[in-house]
């Protein structure tokens, strides 16, 4: 290439950098910059960070429509991020000691029901205990270890790779736990609950008109209780699962769907049914966990998983 | 006498008498007036308050319900799992048992009669409306006939039943979707009541549905309450 050539070229990608590409990375800058700007303003965006040493407690009281979620990372900080629909919500967030506290409140009881939403995002450290407490809103957690207490009216609880001893309570809310651990109580009236590859060694669950799943492994030694007044009670063990089980309803159905797995009960006393119920019992590998299903009227369902 | 007095003579003497500086000081002074008006009237509606303010059912029902949870005090007796006995044992066993069965029915047999004896001469006749009216639980579903609690529950439906209008009325106005919410669910619960009620009164010795029943109650309870701390926060 003679010289003459190369020194054209060389203008003309001047001239491309000057005129188009700046232009175009000043512009992208600019709405970059602006946009989170712009995002605050509608939606009121509130951040803090707390650091704390050690386990710390995490209490929630959002008495406004919305979801909270929970997440957690490696840093010992709790980060607060709340979000509201309007001036009609305000948010307390106050620290002491390792306990952190949020609350948001309804300034104006005559708002409508979009003007009254707050969302709140945590992150904190993965061992953290929680006590969250919403009224119509989603509450998420995922991979935190810690004893939590989590109540809702009518929001749904979905919690994933939770450990620690974790009771949730609803009116109408359903609860959905994916690779729990640990203990779980779950009462609600209209709720329903899915338990999903737990971990988990005591489980207390009790719903009035909800519908009960358990899909996955009983660990050894666990105690399981679950009852549901008119809903489905369905369980879905594995082959190499050991457990005795005792299911009773009072006016529903027993569908045994695992005859082939389920045993007479051969270590312990015999079992009948109690009178005006229809029953259940057997055993299914060495019996070491005990199961208890019952129903008023839902059918209770036992069956191996695929 | 300054007004900062008046307050002093108040908090240390009480209302009356009031000395006769204070009262020259009421007759001139219109905040002490009304101050003196506000603390008569508090003092007059604390006398009519009754001394002592049974706590409602539903507290009892939850407390037992945790103490049972917890392991505290149990809900039915302990099955004892016993070495089978000899056969003449057996028979000696049957007819002791019956033996003492039958005297202690006898015992509780004498002792009743004789207390409906002394009942019915100091005590005037009640008339069968009167029962029906104290028996009587209040409907639980609105258009369909309440089927009677079982007597071990009877009281429990009957503080629940009480307390149901009150919490409703709180939230009554309110279209808020968790107001909406516990609404529905309130009536999930008391359908099921219903049922498990009806099934009980077939049946009443079905220790499942009893079951049912018990924490189907202690729901409705923790329901009504919630309702109640909402109406208060709305209101």
């Amino acid at each position: 290439m003679c010289p003459r050539t190369m020194e054209m070229n060389l203008a003309w990608l001047g001239y491309c950098v000057k005129r188009i590409i700046l232009p175009v990375l000043s512009a992208g800058l600019f709405l970059w910059s602006a946009a989170p700007a712009r995002a605050g303003a509608a939606g009121q965006h509130i951040e803090k960070q707390f650091k704390v040493s050690g386990r710390p407690v995490v209490v929630i009281h959002n008495v406004a429509n919305g979801r909270i979620e929970v997440k957690s990372w490696k840093n010992a900080e709790v980060d607060v991020v709340g979000t509201q629909s309007s001036n009609k919500i305000g948010f307390e967030i106050e620290q002491v000691g390792d306990r952190v506290d949020v609350t948001s409140n309804i300034l104006d009881p005559a708002g409508q029901p979009l003007e009254l939403e707050a969302n709140l995002q945590l992150t904190v450290p993965e061992e953290t205990e929680l006590q969250l407490k919403t009224e119509t809103g989603l509450i998420y957690v995922e991979q935190v270890t810690g004893d939590m207490k989590l109540e809702s009216y009518g929001g749904d609880v979905h919690l994933k790779e939770v450990s620690g001893y974790i009771i949730v309570k609803t009116t109408g809310g359903s609860l959905v736990c994916t690779q729990c651990a640990g203990k779980l109580d779950f009462s609600s009236i209209g709720g329903s609950v899915q338990i999903l590859q737990p971990q988990l060694n005591n489980v207390n669950l009790m719903t009035t008109t909800g519908n009960i799943l358990f899909d996955g492994d009983f660990v050894r030694t666990g105690l399981y209780s679950m009852k549901s007044g008119k809903g489905l009670v369905e369980v879905r063990f594995s082959s190499t699962d050991s457990f005795d089980l005792k299911a009773q309803t009072a006016t529903g159905i027993v569908d045994n769907q695992a005859a082939a797995y389920l045993k007479p009960d051969s270590h312990g006393v015999k079992h009948i049914a109690a009178k005006f119920t229809h029953g259940l019992f057997g055993t299914v590998g060495m019996g070491l966990a005990k199961v208890e299903l019952s129903s008023y009227s839902g059918t209770i369902r036992i069956m191996k998983r695929d | 006498m300054q007004c900062k007095d008046v307050e002093l003579v108040l908090e240390q003497e009480g209302l009356e008498p009031l000395p006769d500086e204070a009262r020259a000081h009421l007759a001139e002074c219109r905040d002490c007036r009304s101050y003196v008006a506000d603390l008569t009237s508090l003092v007059d509606a604390a006398k009519k308050l009754p001394s002592e303010i049974a706590p409602p059912d539903r507290v009892w029902i939850s407390l037992r319900a945790q103490l049972e949870q917890e392991g505290i005090i149990r809900p039915s007796e302990d099955v004892v799992i016993v070495e089978p006995a000899p056969w003449w044992e057996s028979i000696g066993a049957f007819f002791r048992s019956r033996v003492l069965a039958m005297a202690t029915i006898g015992i509780l047999i004498v002792a009743a009669a004789v207390f409906q004896i002394r009942r019915d001469r100091s005590t005037p006749a009640v008339t069968p409306d009167e029962t029906a009216k104290t028996a009587e639980p209040a409907p639980l579903i609105p258009g369909t006939p309440a089927p009677e609690p079982p007597p071990v529950f009877s009281q429990s439906a009957q503080a629940l039943n009480d307390q149901e209008p009150v919490a409703t009325s709180m939230i009554l106005a309110s279209t808020s979707p968790v107001d909406a919410s516990l609404r529905d669910n309130l009536k999930k619960v008391n359908e099921f009541i219903a049922d498990c009620e009806r099934h009980l009164k077939e049946q009443p010795q079905d220790e499942l549905t009893r079951e049912y029943l018990s924490a189907a109650y202690q729901q409705k309870a923790e329901l009504l309450s919630a309702m109640i701390e909402r109406g208060r926060s709305i209101n």
